[in-house]
C-alpha cells in the first residue's frame, strides 16, 4: 500500500467511519481538532490530532483548502479524505491535493467539475441517451427567460441551482404567476449556497420514487454498481431514511437502471465511489437527476446488503488497484434500513433543535449498525448538521428489516435534545410506508401526523404535570390547596387567558 | 369569602388540543386502565437521566417549563403542554371561553432560529391566506412564511439581515 497515512478532511461520524476501515487497513489517520468541538468523538479514533483549536475564524478548516493542504503536508499525509459535505465536491480541492502530491480519495478533478456541474451534466446524459426529464438547453439568465423555459416545457417545472446538490437552491413552480418570484429565491440561495447564482429548469416529475445506484469505477475503467438505494422519503429534498434494494425494482429494472448509471460514470472516466440519482415515476419510467461524486451519508444500507466496505474500495482505488469485483460478483443478499436521528423537534416542522446530548445508548443487538460521532456530553452545534446517530438495521427480508427497525428504535435513548425517533417510529406503522407504495410526497401529501406515541403516553404526560402542580401548589402533600396562592396568580391568568383568545 | 383551604377532590390536566384527564386525591403513584391499576414511577438515575417507569418500560421524560399552573413535558420525546386546573378553575375558564370573541389578531412566528432574508410585506398593506410574507434562512435553506389568514398587516417587526430566535414575532396581522 503506498497509502500510508490519511488526512481526514472531515469531523463526526464519516470521520470515525473512514478512521475504522484506515485502521483495519493498517492505514494511519490524522484528524482536526477545532475550536467548535475540541472534545469531539472522532479524535479519539484518530492515530494523530492536529490541534487547529487556536483557529477561530468564521469558515471551518473543513472548507479552507490552503489550511488543509498546508496541515496534510505538515503532518506528512499523503492522502486525503474529504468524505461529505464541506469540499467533498470541490474539483478545486482535489486538484490542489494532485498539486502537492497527495492522493485525493476521490475521483478526478474532471469528472467532479463535470457532474457538479448540473448544466454540463445534463449535456453529458443527452449525448449518451440516458433518460432524462425535459429541461432548459443550458442555464437560465432571467426571470423572463425563465417563463419562456416554462411555457415551452409545461408546468410544474423545477428550478435547480447548476452547482448544487443536497436540495438547496431548488423550487417548484407550478404557474407562471409564481416563477419571478421563486426564480429570484432560488438564484439567491444558489449563489449563498454554491456561490454560484445560475439555475436551470427541468420538468418536475410528480410524485417520483427516488432511486439512485452506488457505483464503483478503478482507474483502469473498470466500472460496476452495487445496485439501488431507495430514498424516497424526504422532506424538503432532505433525505430521513434510505433502504437498500428498493421495493420498485425488479431484476430487470435494476439490470437497466444499473446499465444507465454504469453508463454515465464511464463517459467522465469515472474512478472511486460514486452515486447516480434517478426519479422513477408511477409508469416505473426512470430519469437522470445527478451523479454525487462521494461518498453518501446512506453508504451504510449498500455495505449491509452486498457485504462490501466501500471506503475500503475508495481507498484502493485511490491507491491504483484494480477492482477485486466484476458486477457478476455483486450479490445482493437481505434488507436493510438507515433511519438518520437528527436533532430535530418533528413537532415544529423539523426545525434543528441544537444542544448537549446528555445522555445517549443505542441498541447492540446482532441486526443493528450504528454510525455515530456522538456521545453522551457532546454537543449538537448549530454550525454543522443535526445529525445525531444513524440507526441501520438489517433484516432477511424488508418484513423483518422493518419488524427490526421497530425494536431498535425503542432501544435507542437519548436525552438532551429532541430528535426525529417519533418521525421514525410513525414511519415503520404507517401502512403506505410497509406497503412500499409510497413516494417523495409521502410527507408532504401521505401524513396527517408526523409522529407517533403510543396508546396511554399522553396520559403519563398529564400525569406528571399534574403531579408537579401538587408538588408545587399543596402543602404537605394534604389534599387542601392553598387557594391564595393560586387567587393570587389569577390576574395573571386571566390576562393571559384574554389575550390568547 | 371562601375560607383560606379550599377542600378540592379532583384535579384536571388539560392538553392544548383540549383532551381533559382528570385525576383523583389525594393523588397515587398509579394509573387504572379499565379494571387493573398500574404502578407509575417517576424515577434519576444518572444512566437513564430522569424517567417514568410504567409497566416495565422505561419512557425518557423532561419538564421542559412550569409556569404558573401550565407546564411543558417531553415524553419518549414529544412534548405535551398541559394546564393544571382544579375544579374551581375550569368553571372559571368555561365562563371565560362563552365570552371569547373571534380572533383578531394573527401573529406570524419564526418556526425556527435563523436569518431574515427578505421581508415581502409592508406595514398597512394587504395580506391574503397563503401569500408568502418573510423569507427565513435556516440551516443553509430559504424558508418562505406563509400568512395562514386574510388580512392587514399592522406591525413587521422583521428587518432583513437580522437573526431571530424561534418564537420571535415577524409580523402582526390584523384579520379581516
Amino acid at each position: 500500500m503506498k497509502i500510508k497515512r490519511i488526512l481526514i478532511a472531515n469531523r463526526g461520524e464519516i470521520a470515525i467511519r473512514i478512521m475504522k476501515t484506515a485502521r483495519i487497513m493498517k492505514i494511519e489517520t490524522v484528524a482536526i481538532k477545532t475550536a467548535v468541538e475540541p472534545n469531539a468523538m472522532y479524535l479519539s479514533f484518530a492515530d494523530v490530532v492536529y490541534d487547529n483549536s487556536e483557529d477561530v475564524s468564521d469558515i471551518p478548516v473543513f472548507l479552507d483548502i490552503d489550511q488543509l493542504i498546508d496541515i496534510a503536508l505538515k503532518m506528512s499525509a499523503d492522502a486525503i479524505h474529504p468524505g461529505y459535505g464541506f469540499l467533498a465536491e470541490n474539483a478545486y480541492f482535489a486538484d490542489k491535493c494532485i498539486d502537492n502530491k497527495i492522493v485525493f480519495i476521490g475521483p478526478s478533478p474532471d469528472a467532479i467539475y463535470k457532474m457538479g456541474n448540473k448544466t454540463i451534466a445534463r449535456k453529458i446524459a443527452q449525448a449518451n441517451k440516458i433518460p432524462m426529464a425535459n429541461g432548459s438547453e443550458g442555464n437560465i439568465s432571467n426571470e423572463d427567460e425563465a417563463i419562456k423555459v416554462a411555457e415551452k416545457i409545461g408546468y410544474p417545472v423545477i428550478i435547480k441551482a447548476a452547482s448544487g446538490g443536497g436540495g438547496r437552491g431548488m423550487r417548484i413552480v407550478r404557474k407562471s404567476e409564481d416563477m419571478e418570484k421563486l426564480f429570484i429565491i432560488a438564484s439567491k440561495e444558489a449563489e449563498k449556497a454554491f456561490n454560484d447564482p445560475s439555475v436551470f429548469i427541468e420538468k418536475y416529475i410528480e410524485n417520483p420514487k427516488h432511486i439512485e445506484f452506488q457505483i464503483l469505477g478503478d482507474k483502469k475503467g473498470n466500472i460496476i454498481h452495487l445496485g439501488e438505494r431507495e430514498c424516497s422519503i424526504q422532506r424538503k429534498h432532505q433525505k430521513l431514511l434510505e433502504e437498500a434494494p428498493s421495493c420498485a425494482l425488479d431484476e430487470k429494472l435494476r439490470k437497466k437502471m444499473g446499465d444507465m448509471a454504469v453508463l454515465i460514470a464511464k463517459a467522465v472516466n469515472y474512478y472511486s465511489a460514486g452515486t447516480v440519482e434517478f426519479l422513477l415515476d408511477s409508469d416505473r419510467k426512470f430519469y437522470f437527476m445527478e451523479m454525487n461524486t462521494r461518498i453518501q451519508v446512506e453508504h451504510p444500507v449498500t455495505e449491509i446488503i452486498t457485504g462490501i466496505d466501500i471506503i475500503e474500495q475508495q481507498i484502493r482505488i485511490a491507491n491504483d488497484e484494480e477492482l477485486e469485483y466484476k458486477q457478476s460478483d455483486i450479490k445482493l443478499e437481505g434488507w436493510a434500513i438507515e433511519c438518520r436521528i437528527n436533532a430535530e423537534d418533528v413537532q415544529a416542522g423539523f426545525a434543528p433543535d441544537p444542544g448537549r446530548i446528555e445522555k445517549l445508548s443505542m441498541p447492540e443487538d446482532s441486526y443493528v449498525r450504528v454510525d455515530t460521532g456522538i456521545q453522551a456530553g457532546s454537543a449538537i452545534v448549530s454550525s454543522y448538521d443535526s445529525m445525531i446517530a444513524k440507526l441501520i438495521v438489517k433484516g432477511k427480508d424488508r418484513k423483518e428489516a422493518l419488524l427490526n427497525c421497530k425494536k431498535a428504535l425503542d432501544k435507542v435513548w437519548i436525552k438532551g435534545t429532541k430528535t426525529t425517533l417519533p418521525f421514525f417510529r410513525m414511519l415503520v406503522r404507517h401502512p403506505k410506508f410497509q406497503s412500499g407504495e409510497f413516494t417523495t410526497a409521502f410527507i408532504e401529501k401521505d401524513l396527517e401526523k408526523f409522529y407517533y406515541n403510543s396508546e396511554y403516553e399522553e396520559l403519563l404526560a398529564a400525569w406528571l404535570a399534574t403531579k408537579l402542580f401538587i408538588d408545587e401548589n399543596l402543602q404537605d402533600n394534604s389534599i387542601n390547596i392553598d387557594f391564595r396562592k393560586s387567587r393570587e396568580m389569577s390576574p395573571w391568568l386571566l390576562n393571559k387567558r384574554i389575550n390568547q383568545f | 369569602m371562601p375560607n383560606d383551604k379550599l377542600h378540592i377532590k379532583k384535579l384536571y390536566a388539560l392538553s392544548s388540543e383540549n383532551r381533559k384527564f382528570s385525576f383523583s386525591l389525594p393523588f397515587k403513584h398509579s394509573i387504572k386502565i379499565g379494571k387493573r391499576s398500574y404502578e407509575v414511577q417517576l424515577k434519576h438515575d444518572d444512566k437513564y437521566g430522569t424517567y417514568i417507569l410504567w409497566k416495565n418500560r422505561r419512557y425518557p421524560v423532561e419538564i421542559i417549563s412550569s409556569r404558573q399552573n401550565k407546564y411543558e413535558i417531553l415524553f419518549n420525546d414529544i412534548s405535551y403542554e398541559f394546564t393544571v386546573e382544579t375544579p374551581f378553575s375550569m368553571q372559571r375558564m368555561k365562563v371565560l371561553k362563552k365570552q371569547k370573541g373571534k380572533a383578531e389578531k394573527e401573529y406570524i412566528k419564526a418556526p425556527m432560529p435563523g436569518k431574515i432574508i427578505d421581508v415581502l410585506v409592508r406595514e398597512g398593506g394587504l395580506v391574503l391566506r397563503g401569500e408568502s410574507v418573510v423569507v427565513l434562512e435556516a440551516m443553509k435553506m430559504q424558508n418562505e412564511i406563509l400568512s395562514p389568514v386574510n388580512g392587514h398587516i399592522v406591525k413587521v417587526s422583521a428587518k432583513p439581515n437580522t437573526n431571530v430566535m424561534k418564537d420571535d414575532i415577524l409580523v402582526e396581522i390584523k384579520v379581516d
